[in-house]
């Protein structure tokens, strides 16, 4: 009688996770004629079935929900919360008898007795008391029954489309799976073969021999495919349980439930899942009464939509909750000792929110019963990340959180870049590859460089890449590797490298390597034992050629070079635009370039301003019209020199070039600023204790404990195109000790408006988005002036201003609208969400001109008032 | 008997209860067709009328009683015998199967004795 058991137990199963998934629907739907039959014809099936095996408790558990479900199909019971759970419970007996039957091959002792009891007083009811539910002769001879079930088709009762199907064991298709990819590797090894013979007479047959394989592989993948519905059968269930357990009403939704991937995947994922949707109605979603408060509708949302996406799977698991909390994420990371204060000051709340996933870390204050078991988001990361995937999260205070997980669709066989480091070949993983970039080396920067080619950078000792407004960390893989230097090719010689640009979920970075060859389709075979300490490969495979090489894990190389530690911490360090600290005061810490300019004394500029560093040679420095000017990505750059004359004597000047910034539409200005030497770059507070009196200088700091003189970028710019910020004029802006909040999403102005109203003398406080500067007001700063960019990532300018404006502390501050590029209709439009004024981005006097205005006109009515 | 009354239908959306039924049914020599539900019962039915049919009442897109109107309706009042196979709890639907034309009726759990027994009442054995 074993396989008789064996299928006995798949049946169960199956019927258990449908019941699940039926009962929440009934309890939601009571009315549901369909929904209650299917539960009813379950809980018939498993009990009518368990008598063929003689599983007496099982039998007599089954038998009294049965009872119980048949008094409520008869309608003489209503379906209610309590009549529903008192059938859950019969379930969930019935479930923990499977897996010890499962388990041992025997039902497990047990007492059922007051559970039946129970099931008897719920299908007793209100029905007459003396009825015996088993010998109740039926009053109603023709009972809606024999109809109900025909009425719908049942939801996932069976499979779509009616089709014969046949039940194959798992290990069979794992077999097969195995052959298939042996056969795809002897394949390409036939191909690699056959390519110098291409007239031989096994070409066509062997074209044949390679469609077929690729048929065939794609045959036994379908096989292997699971809806990932399967791994959600479970959560209608949980998520009801959660919000009777905690009083909240939780709405779950689930989309593309029939979304198919790998079943072997699917495994993987299912306890991260499960983990994230309890997370999500634990800790993500508000209880009734909080959300009242805050105008939302009583029932949270946890929705779930799984989609393909170019041969991955992305998974969103999305609230409409209260966000993950900043601050209290803060606290706790410097409580754990996770971070510094210092450090997150640097930070943005991405970064922020991302310690979730740092081992040690769980955000309930106090661990409930639901969540927080010590499984932490930190598990979820690991697993999903060591099948290949990444999870990223996204999370606006008082709006919700989401999570992104992507995962390939099989783990079998999957697309990976083929290079080459020091003489050895590897794969790298499609999924985790986000370009290929050519660039020089930063030996010759400026020297016979083509106009516009990527130049690699050196920040102290560490190599970077300025892609575009990213500054990228660059990895060496033969020196990560401790692999040889390859044999030097005179062809190409060193002013081409290739950099493969990796995504390792918030982290970016560039993996330096000699070759780039094709992608190709490869077999990923486990680690051996003995290499498997070794985070950096997550397999091997076999070309083509028939040689193995290693396939590395860009999760593992990120960790090992201490990118992925901080969850793009370093990088944010040495970042401009996107990732610069959000809600960062003049007093918090920045990434300052040190620098000497004619004389001993180092001078200092906020990192962020600087588009790139270049070392110009002699030869390159043309004089044009009495302006010093070199070739620069195509155009003509004029080059200032702090020190008022470029020293021609000497054989290279190290220049900071300076960008606009205005990427859109127009084209971009640059400038270079010649110095003497470039001296470090360091993490200090930018607070200018003395204003400047000289011009080009903003005042001096004292930055890594040296009075340093910072420099005024602006006037810089000037000095190279007078109308870098549009019309010039006005004279310097009335001084006080008043508070002002910058809040722009670029970093580029943000670096530059900061220092500039700092040294102006107001008390400056920058944040990158509307809601940390809402963060800010919910908790109690005050201001005396907001000065706002229009359009930002999340909540734009006008809905920021009409939110302050619609009551509470900062109701009645002046803001002023920063544009790029203001009409009349814009103003108007800003005016009437709120705005007190409109300033041009690019004009920092006028701004502080408005901002004396504001505070000015703000005062007279405080003294009317 | 012929070949063809040697063929026994088994209609159950239990694959655990058509293969203890299977297995009795196979130890005595008949020839055992299976179907998950009313619906495929009748199609194989149409494709080939089998000697009997031991029939659940409880199954999902078509249940016993629709396929037994329907068999009888369209192959007439006798055959194929129809065993109607249920619980102590639907003795009720005992009556509505006989009614509607089974020939004899079976409870589960049914083990050798007593499924050889019911088909010697019908007279297949």
């Amino acid at each position: 009688m074993d396989d008789l058991l064996a299928d006995f137990l798949t049946e169960t199963g199956e019927s258990l996770a449908e019941l699940d998934v039926a009962l929440v629907r009934l309890e939601r739907a009571p009315e549901d004629g369909a929904t209650l039959s299917l539960i009813f014809r379950l809980v018939h099936t498993i009990k009518g079935t368990c008598g063929f095996l003689g599983l007496p408790r099982l039998e007599r558990v089954a038998h009294a929900s049965e009872n119980v479900l048949g008094r409520v199909r008869d309608k003489v019971l209503p379906v209610t919360p309590d009549l529903v759970s008192a059938v859950l419970a019969g379930i969930d007996r019935i479930k923990t008898i499977v897996a010890g039957l499962g388990a041992t091959g025997a039902e497990p002792d047990g007492d059922d007795a007051a559970l039946i009891a129970a099931l008897d007083t719920a299908s007793e009811g209100r029905a007459p008391p003396a009825a015996m539910p088993a010998a109740l002769p039926v009053t109603e001879p023709a009972s809606p029954v024999a109809a109900a079930p025909a009425n719908a088709p049942e939801p996932a009762a069976e499979p779509p489309g009616g089709g014969q199907t046949i039940r194959v064991g798992v290990d069979v298709l794992e077999d097969l799976m195995t052959l298939v990819s042996e056969l795809v590797l002897t394949r390409n090894q036939l191909l690699q073969i056959a390519r110098g013979h291409e007239d031989g007479a096994f070409a066509v047959p062997l074209q044949r021999l390679s469609h077929i394989t690729s048929d065939l592989q794609e045959g036994v993948m379908k096989t292997r495919m699971q809806p990932i519905g399967h791994a959600w059968n479970k959560l209608p269930r949980l998520v009801r349980d959660l919000a009777r357990d905690l009083d909240k009403k939780i709405e779950l939704t689930m989309l593309g439930a029939e979304t198919e991937l790998d079943r072997q995947v699917l495994e993987l994922i299912k306890d991260p899942l499960t983990h994230m949707v309890r997370n999500s109605g634990d800790h993500g979603l508000e209880t009734t009464a909080e959300r009242r408060a805050a105008g939302k509708s009583d029932a949270g949302r946890i929705t779930l939509n799984a989609f393909h996406e170019g041969g991955h799977i992305i998974i969103e698991i999305a609230d409409d909750g209260r966000g993950l909390p900043v601050e209290r994420i803060r606290a706790k990371v410097i409580d754990k000792g996770l971070a510094t204060a210092a450090e997150l000051a640097g930070m943005t709340d991405a970064q922020i929110q991302g310690f979730i996933f740092r081992p040690g870390f769980s955000t309930a204050a106090a661990v409930t019963a639901v969540s927080g078991r010590g499984v932490g988001m930190d598990v979820v990361k690991t697993n999903i990340e060591r099948i290949g995937g990444t999870v990223d999260l996204k999370s606006v205070a008082g709006q919700g959180t989401s999570f992104t997980i992507k995962i390939p669709l099989t783990l079998a066989i999957v697309s990976a870049l083929i290079v080459e480091a020091g003489g050895e070949r590897f794969a790298i993983p499609q999924l985790s590859v986000m370009e290929l970039v050519r660039a020089g080396a930063a030996a010759e920067p400026g020297a016979g460089q083509e106009p516009g080619a990527t130049v690699i950078e050196h920040i102290g000792q560490t190599p970077v890449l300025r892609l575009r407004d990213r500054l990228l960390p660059l990895i060496r893989l033969a020196d990560l590797l401790r692999l040889d230097a390859p044999p030097a090719r005179p062809a190409e010689g060193a002013a081409s490298l290739h950099i493969v640009v990796a995504q390792v979920g918030g982290a970016i970075f560039g993996i330096i390597v000699d070759r780039v060859f094709d992608t190709e389709e490869i077999v990923v075979k486990p680690v051996a034992p003995i290499l498997r300490h070794m985070t950096m490969f997550s397999g091997n495979t076999i070309l083509g050629d028939g040689s193995v090489i290693m396939i590395l894990d860009p999760n593992g190389i990120a960790r090992a070079t201490g990118i992925g530690a901080g969850d793009g911490r370093q990088l944010a360090e040495a970042h401009g635009d996107g990732l610069a600290p959000p809600g960062a005061r003049s007093d918090e810490r920045t990434s300052l370039l040190l620098f000497r300019a004619g004389g001993e004394e180092t001078m200092a500029v906020p990192l962020g301003l600087v588009a790139r560093l270049e070392d110009l040679p002699r030869e390159a420095i043309e004089m044009s019209a009495g302006q010093a000017v070199t070739q620069y990505r195509g155009a003509l750059m004029p080059l200032v020199a702090l020190t008022g004359e470029i020293d021609l004597a000497r054989p290279r000047q190290p220049v900071l070039v300076f960008t606009d910034g205005e990427r859109t539409g127009g084209r971009e200005r640059s400038m270079g600023l010649v110095v003497d030497a470039i001296v470090d770059v360091v993490q200090d507070a930018l607070r200018v204790e003395l204003a400047g009196d000289r011009p080009g200088l903003l005042g001096t700091a004292v930055i890594a404990g040296r009075a340093t003189d910072v420099i005024d970028t602006g006037y810089w710019l000037t000095r190279a195109f007078h109308d870098w910020f549009g019309k010039a004029g006005g004279g310097p802006a009335g001084r006080g000790a008043h508070r002002v909040l910058v809040v722009e999403d670029s970093a580029f102005f943000r670096q530059l408006l900061v220092p500039a109203l700092a040294a102006a003398g107001y008390d400056v406080t920058a944040c990158a988005d509307a809601g940390a500067a809402l963060r800010l007001l919910d908790g109690g700063e005050m201001f005396d002036a907001i000065v706002s960019d229009i359009e930002m990532p999340g909540m734009s300018g006008l809905a920021f201003v009409g939110r302050l404006r619609a009551g509470g502390a900062w109701a009645e501050l002046p803001v002023i609208a920063l544009s790029g590029r203001a009409n009349a209709a814009e103003i108007a439009a800003g005016r009437a969400a709120g705005f007190t004024d409109y300033v041009q981005k690019f004009e920092r006097d006028a701004l502080l001109r408005s901002l004396a205005q504001c505070l000015a006109a703000r005062g007279e009515q405080r003294l009317a008032a | 008997m012929n070949e063809a009354v040697r063929t026994c239908l088994v209609v159950d959306d239990s694959r655990v209860v058509r293969k203890v039924a299977r297995r009795i049914l196979e130890g005595c020599g008949f020839n055992v067709e299976e179907a998950e539900d009313g619906s495929v019962a009748l199609v194989c039915c149409r494709r080939h009328l089998p000697g009997c049919v031991l029939l659940d009442w409880n199954m999902p897109v078509m249940n016993g009683i629709e396929f037994l109107k329907a068999l009888r309706r369209e192959f007439g009042p006798d055959r194929p015998p129809v065993l109607f196979c249920t619980t102590e709890n639907d003795i009720s639907f005992i009556e509505q199967a006989i009614a509607f034309g089974a020939q004899e009726f079976i409870m589960k759990p049914f083990d050798e004795a007593i499924l050889l027994g019911k088909l010697e009442q019908v007279g297949l054995l």
